[in-house]
């Protein structure tokens, strides 16, 4: 390990190396001609088979390194400088071809030790070089490409971090089209280019839209009837209204949310276990959004609702938020994995709240947004309280766990329990060892069985014969004592995944140069992105009794704050997004360069400014934007539209979207009548065939059964298992869950039509269908075929459309008979484009 | 940031402007590669919603001329052993049984000293080069002038799980995409009634993570692996449920599509509808042609004999085997076969019975394995179908336990060998220590094998990029990597 004083050398050296004169500027003066004669005969032919391919020799600069010229040795690349004058014997070089501190250069393998010798003399000698090689020739043009990584007067001016003002919407030529002020700001832009607005949506493509947009299910037919037979204005406004109050409104936008936060159920890697309890805090989502919970307030639950006063389980539920990452409970680099853990507090917060990309500088500068290094590890000295998910395999620990039995019940067996979990626990450890000893005793084969889910079968068949007295009779002692306090009735009590025994003084956090835990730089404290502007926090003293740092709190309320530029304008975007299919900036969760400019800016402030004023109130942000003009238009095209904004940036008509996958198993489901509406709770397991199974280590592990009732709950319900996807699910592009999905593709390929056509799902479905067509009506083949379009499409066909498909009902029926022709007739309408696309 | 435009090392604003463009939604026809201008200008017009629909696995020109068109991975699970296979090391028989100072790494934690565990099999030079090859391997072994062996693999993880990722994505963490996939995403697919990255599994379960070493992580669904079979129904939901027969498909499919159509003309500027269409055509097709590619009735008794199908141990294995030839020749670009699956002596994870473990696994997979390189050349297909052969690490010299010849993982040294496509044979490059147990010569990290794949295919490992999460991020990571020249 570097010594820290040279580290910090290093360190500034780095952080000011940029647009410095270079460190060679002293030393110019040409070596002797022996010298040069060394380098060239002895060290040149060595830098130039084993260094300079990546190092400057080719185009390449690896890590920014040129060791073709001197001053490029001097200045050195991203660790900083690669041969100290005033100490060579510390100089990276060297330490390189050693293979010392985690650098390995060559990679491809070592130096032999003459080789190794000769440039250890050259750095020793102060790396001389002929005249021409002392510096580039010619010199480099300063190329300013971009201004990553730095913190400039003008990087302080990018739009994102600029205060949130509400401005004045603009005037508009056509002000007969303007309902509220989002139309203004969209119409003032269309009339510039010469557009005009879509005319108003039909009332059955809009009652489709809104609903499936709020509850993420199709309307009823009779729902769509009420609609479009009330001709009062207040019909549209109740619609919506009725859908805000719907309880399948949080299960809609809750699984937004849960996308966001990267939400799964089970850990990822070999053994992909379980997260206990990982429900209650998509069940606390759903029932936020339900009960409109101010946004700040959902921020601070999540970010710090561990430091929250009072017995509070919802915001300890929330907490959850920081244990849905991956976690590997064998990782090769238990130090690089606590690294990883950290970098996912990280990547998740800073995208998710404040649109963000604070990954991108854990190794480095940002390459284009001005966050420097450094600022990422005074993000992530925010989180370092939080102990590691686990500290052995168990996927329930301490750390993990928060019990949220309300105190009076807790009162009743907390001493109890706590003493018998002590015991049971030092009683496990006792037996463990006992056991440990005599597996080392047994064959091979036995010892790499009892590592495994086989242990117990190991210890039963083998255990006797390797435990000589008096220990088999200490052994079965202890086991009889651990089997007595199992059968003690467990007290009733619930627990939640959380953060919890967090460490309130957690260790000094440093900067880890190129992002390597084994190369720490300087040391840095708590701090907010540089470039806001914003004062460094002062750290809450931690009180004898503390159960955390206090940290949490302080960046939750920064987030949460109306004077943080990002996080109101991040939320509304967001919101725009999930109604028009596109936000006003469409890289929703980076609003760095990187990502687009705004499409209305005006806009996306008004918005913002509306939320905070509203009280970061999320219900009334939808009927503002669902009650606008803009929102109910209709999607057709027009030539003018097309040729002038062919990718509707301007919002000239609604764009149409295909159902997500969850709408799409959900509806099908509705459409069937065998959606059951249960909510809350446990996760459920649909039936997954054989055949996918078999791509698990254990084939069937880790899915669950349920019975078929319960299997047909909401998608929003359905386990998510890291490495096992319900195919429906799967094929329509359900989110990724190893990192924040912040916007869902929309795949077409022909494996996906395969499975709509022939899969087990839909096929069953398709059934479930045809039955209840025929209970709902009976003997009437037209009937039920009117009846089938209108329960998938909510319009009510023409005649022409129902003979048609009478036609190849019958068809059907005929050569299969009744009941399969009409199913196949339902599996028909179940893969039509009209069901899956709303205008 | 480097001042050289050319090295690609980050989104450039065109390009990134490009992507958002495709906004509306984010579909994969839109989500395009850095593959060249040509192409770019095709999928940027088909993103606009008004030009005809592209299907996102649509063959795509490569970077440079390819020598290699598809890709067989022989996915060796659970580690071989590379003492006891490939890499001949005289001086660990001579150490059999001894307890010697060496540093390993393996599942078992870190360890200073171990007893040597001496090759369990003789070794025996085979063809012109000479090469040295344990009688695990008796048929591959008069192949070896057709291979190239690297020796001195290097890998950042002893643990099956991290490691498996990292040999099919590249990275210690999920969420990444698979080899197959960037291939696929970087070529597309020539045969559009077959899936274009196909994955066959060991009869006994799949790998660790399971559909994670085929995901396609956070590109497009239509980019993740296909599982498939050498059976009757070869892929998942591709034969209609029992009672649908053909013709009353095709009827149903007719009259979806007339709905459809009708549906689509007050749509017509709607891509995506036109695309939902056109994926109802190709699966009807991919019903006729895949169980074509696994119907093996016209092959004469010799080919089944080369593979080892007439006998039954290696029955299995060797129909994978001709079955991926059968794919090659029907243009699917990526195909993977794992040997050995589940857990513990179910695969390669030889770690309590050396000998009773890689005896099994080698015994069911080397007479097909030859038979496969035999069969590729005698086609004249070997020269453009790449074939790569290894596990996610190698194993240690030391005996795992105090008893026995179990080995634990080791990631700091292991072989993998390359076959066809453009490769040398007959080479071997680079080298572990006299024990085995570290790569010291010419070492190449997993990362040099995933860049040496792509070069072969015609994609440049450094170019190859796909935008997300602010980074353009590669199979190769950012820092890149070159293919190792050595074989090429």
């Amino acid at each position: 390990m570097m010594p820290p004083r040279l580290l910090l050398v290093l360190l500034l050296l780095l952080l000011n190396a940029r647009g410095l004169p270079s460190a060679s500027a002293q030393e110019q003066s040409k070596f002797p001609a022996a010298e040069v004669a060394f380098y060239e005969k002895e060290v040149l032919p060595l830098l130039k088979t084993h260094c300079l391919k990546c190092h400057g020799g080719e185009g390449k600069k690896r890590g920014n390194l040129d060791l073709t010229h001197r001053e490029g040795i001097l200045k050195g690349g991203d660790l900083g400088p690669a041969v100290s004058l005033d100490q060579p014997q510390t100089s990276l070089l060297l330490k390189a071809i050693r293979y010392q501190d985690g650098l390995e250069m060559p990679p491809t393998g070592r130096l032999k030790p003459a080789e190794v010798e000769v440039l250890t003399q050259w750095v020793m000698r102060k790396i001389p070089h002929p005249a021409d090689r002392l510096r580039l020739q010619p010199k480099e043009p300063a190329k300013v490409e971009h201004q990553g990584g730095v913190v400039t007067a003008q990087a302080k001016n990018y739009w994102a971090f600029q205060p949130i003002r509400k401005p004045t919407p603009p005037k508009v030529q056509n002000a007969a089209w303007v309902r509220n002020p989002i139309d203004a700001f969209l119409l003032a832009k269309l009339e510039a280019k010469g557009l005009t607005p879509n005319g108003p949506a039909d009332k059955v493509a809009l009652i489709r839209r809104a609903t499936y947009d709020l509850i993420g299910l199709p309307p009823t037919p009779e729902e769509v009837d009420v609609f479009v037979h009330d001709t009062s204005p207040n019909a549209y406004p109740a619609l919506i209204e009725r859908l805000l109050q719907s309880p399948h409104y949080g299960e809609k936008w809750g699984r937004h949310w849960l996308d966001l936060v990267r939400y799964a159920e089970t850990n990822g890697y070999e053994r992909d276990g379980p997260k206990p309890y990982a429900w209650r805090y998509r069940d606390y989502v759903i029932r936020s959004f339900n009960a409109d919970k101010p946004y700040d307030q959902f921020i601070r639950e999540q970010l710090a609702g561990d430091e929250l006063p009072g017995w509070n389980p919802d915001a300890i539920i929330a907490t959850g938020y920081y244990r849905l990452g991956l976690w590997d409970d064998e990782a090769a680099d238990p130090l690089l994995a606590r690294y990883d853990e950290l970098d996912d507090f990280v990547t998740t917060t800073s995208q998710v709240f404040l649109g963000l990309t604070l990954n991108c500088v854990r190794c480095h500068e940002h390459k284009i947004d001005p966050i420097p290094h450094a600022d990422y590890y005074r993000f992530l000295a925010f989180f370092t309280d939080i102990n590691r998910y686990s500290n052995d395999r168990n996927t329930r620990s301490m750390s993990n766990l928060t019990d949220i039995t309300p105190p009076e019940q807790r009162k009743r067996y907390e001493a109890e329990l706590v003493q018998r979990e002590a015991r049971m626990q030092q009683l496990r450890q006792k037996m463990t060892q006992i056991e440990n000893d005599a597996i080392r005793k047994m064959p091979a084969e036995d010892q790499r069985a009892s590592e495994g889910p086989e242990r117990e079968a190991v210890l039963k068949r083998q255990l006797k014969k390797f435990l000589p007295p008096p220990q088999d009779q200490e052994y079965f002692a202890l086991k009889r004592e651990l089997e007595q306090l199992q059968r003690q009735p467990q007290p009733e009590r619930e627990l939640a995944l959380s953060v919890n025994n967090c460490n309130p003084r957690p260790p000094a956090t440093t900067v880890l140069l190129r992002g390597n835990p084994r190369a720490p730089g300087a040391k840095v404290e708590p701090g907010f992105p540089s470039v806001l502007g914003v004062p460094d926090p002062e750290l809450p003293e931690v009180g004898p009794n503390a159960r955390t740092s206090g940290r949490r709190t302080i960046l939750a309320n920064w987030i949460a704050s109306p004077n943080n530029p990002l996080t109101a304008r991040v939320l509304v975007n967001r919101l725009w997004q999930y109604h028009f299919g596109r936000g006003i900036v469409a890289s929703s969760n980076d609003f760095g360069k990187f990502g687009t400019g705004p499409t209305h800016p005006e806009l996306l402030d008004w918005l913002a400014s509306t939320l905070i004023e509203g009280g970061w109130k999320l219900k009334s942000m939808h009927r503002l934007i669902m009650l606008s003009n803009a929102y109910q238009m209709a999607s057709t095209a027009n030539p003018q539209g097309l040729k002038v904004d062919p990718a509707n940036h301007l919002l000239w008509r609604f764009p149409m979207r295909r159902l997500t996958a969850e709408e799409v198993r959900d509806s099908i489901l509705a459409v069937s009548g065998r959606l059951n509406r249960k909510a809350g709770g446990p996760s459920v397991y649909p039936v997954i065939p054989r055949e996918v199974l078999a791509g698990q280590s254990m084939p069937g592990s880790g899915w669950g059964q349920s019975p078929p009732h319960e299997a047909n709950r909401r998608s929003v319900y359905v386990h998510v298992k890291r490495s096992l996807q319900v195919p429906i699910l799967a094929t329509h592009d359900q989110a990724d869950t190893d990192a924040s999905c912040p916007v869902r593709y929309t795949t077409t390929v022909a494996t996906q039509a395969l499975g709509m056509l022939n899969g087990q799902f839909t096929n069953d479905q398709a059934a479930a269908f045809a039955q209840r067509l025929t209970q709902e009506a009976p003997n009437d083949l037209p009937a039920q075929v009117r009846r089938a379009i209108r329960l998938t499409t909510g319009r009510v066909p023409t005649a022409e459309e129902v003979q048609k498909d009478v036609a190849f009902a019958q068809q059907m029926q005929t050569r299969l008979g009744d009941q399969e022709g009409l199913r196949v007739y339902c599996l028909m309408i179940l893969n039509t484009n009209e069901f899956v696309y709303l205008d | 940031m480097t001042a050289n435009p050319s090295s690609g090392s980050f989104c450039r604003r065109t390009r990134r402007e490009f992507f958002w463009e495709a906004g509306g939604g984010f579909t994969a026809v839109a989500l395009a590669g850095l593959l060249g201008d040509a192409f770019f200008a095709r999928q940027t017009v088909a993103a606009d919603g008004v030009s005809r629909y592209v299907n996102p696995l649509a063959p795509k020109p490569p970077h440079h001329p390819a020598k290699a068109k598809s890709v067989i991975f022989l996915f060796m699970y659970g580690g071989p052993s590379h003492i006891d296979t490939f890499d001949y090391k005289p001086k660990l028989c001579q150490l059999d049984g001894k307890t010697i100072a060496v540093k390993t790494f393996g599942r078992g934690g870190h360890k200073n000293v171990g007893r040597v565990v001496g090759p369990k099999w003789q070794f025996r030079p085979y063809g012109r080069c000479g090469k040295y090859v344990s009688d695990l391997f008796p048929n591959l072994a008069t192949c070896v002038d057709d291979i190239a062996f690297v020796h001195s693999m290097y890998a950042e993880s002893p643990i099956h799980g991290s490691a498996m990722l990292m040999m099919n994505s590249g990275r210690l963490l999920s969420g990444h995409p698979s080899l197959g996939s960037w291939v696929n995403y970087g070529l597309g697919s020539v045969n559009e009634n077959l899936p274009g990255f196909v994955v066959m599994l060991d009869k006994t379960g799949g790998p660790i993570s399971g559909p994670k070493n085929w995901s396609c992580g956070y590109m497009p669904a239509g980019y993740q692996g296909t599982v498939i079979r050498a059976d009757a129904t070869p892929i998942h939901d591709l034969a209609p449920p029992a009672g649908m027969a053909r013709e009353t498909q095709r009827q149903l499919l007719d009259q979806l599509r007339e709905k459809n159509e009708a549906h689509r003309g007050l749509r017509l500027d709607n891509s995506e509808l036109a695309a939902r269409i056109a994926s109802y055509e190709l699966a009807f097709k991919m019903q006729e042609h895949a169980p074509e590619a696994v119907d093996f009735s016209k092959e004469t008794q010799a080919t089944l004999q080369l593979y080892g199908i007439d006998q039954p141990q290696t029955a299995d294995f060797g129909r994978k085997c001709l079955l991926a030839r059968r794919l090659v020749e029907r243009g699917v670009r990526f195909i993977q076969i794992y040997s050995g699956g589940a857990h513990n002596d179910d695969n390669w994870d030889a770690h309590g019975d050396l000998v009773k473990n890689h005896s099994k696994h080698a015994g069911n997979t080397d007479k097909p394995i030859a038979g496969l390189l035999k069969d590729l050349k005698q086609r004249g297909l070997l020269e453009s179908t790449l074939v790569v052969w290894g596990g996610e690490f190698g194993r240690q010299p030391t005996a795992e336990y105090a008893v026995g010849t179990g080995r634990d993982h080791n990631a700091y040294g292991f072989t993998m060998w390359l076959a066809g496509g453009g490769v040398k044979g007959g080479v071997s490059v680079g080298a572990t220590d006299e024990l085995g147990n570290n790569a010291v010569e010419n070492r190449f990290h997993v990362k040099h094998l995933h860049a040496t794949i792509l070069h072969l295919l015609g994609l440049n490992p450094n170019r190859l990029s796909y935008f997300y999460g602010g980074l353009d991020q590669k199979l190769v990571g950012v820092e890149g990597a070159d293919p190792i020249h050595q074989i090429l």
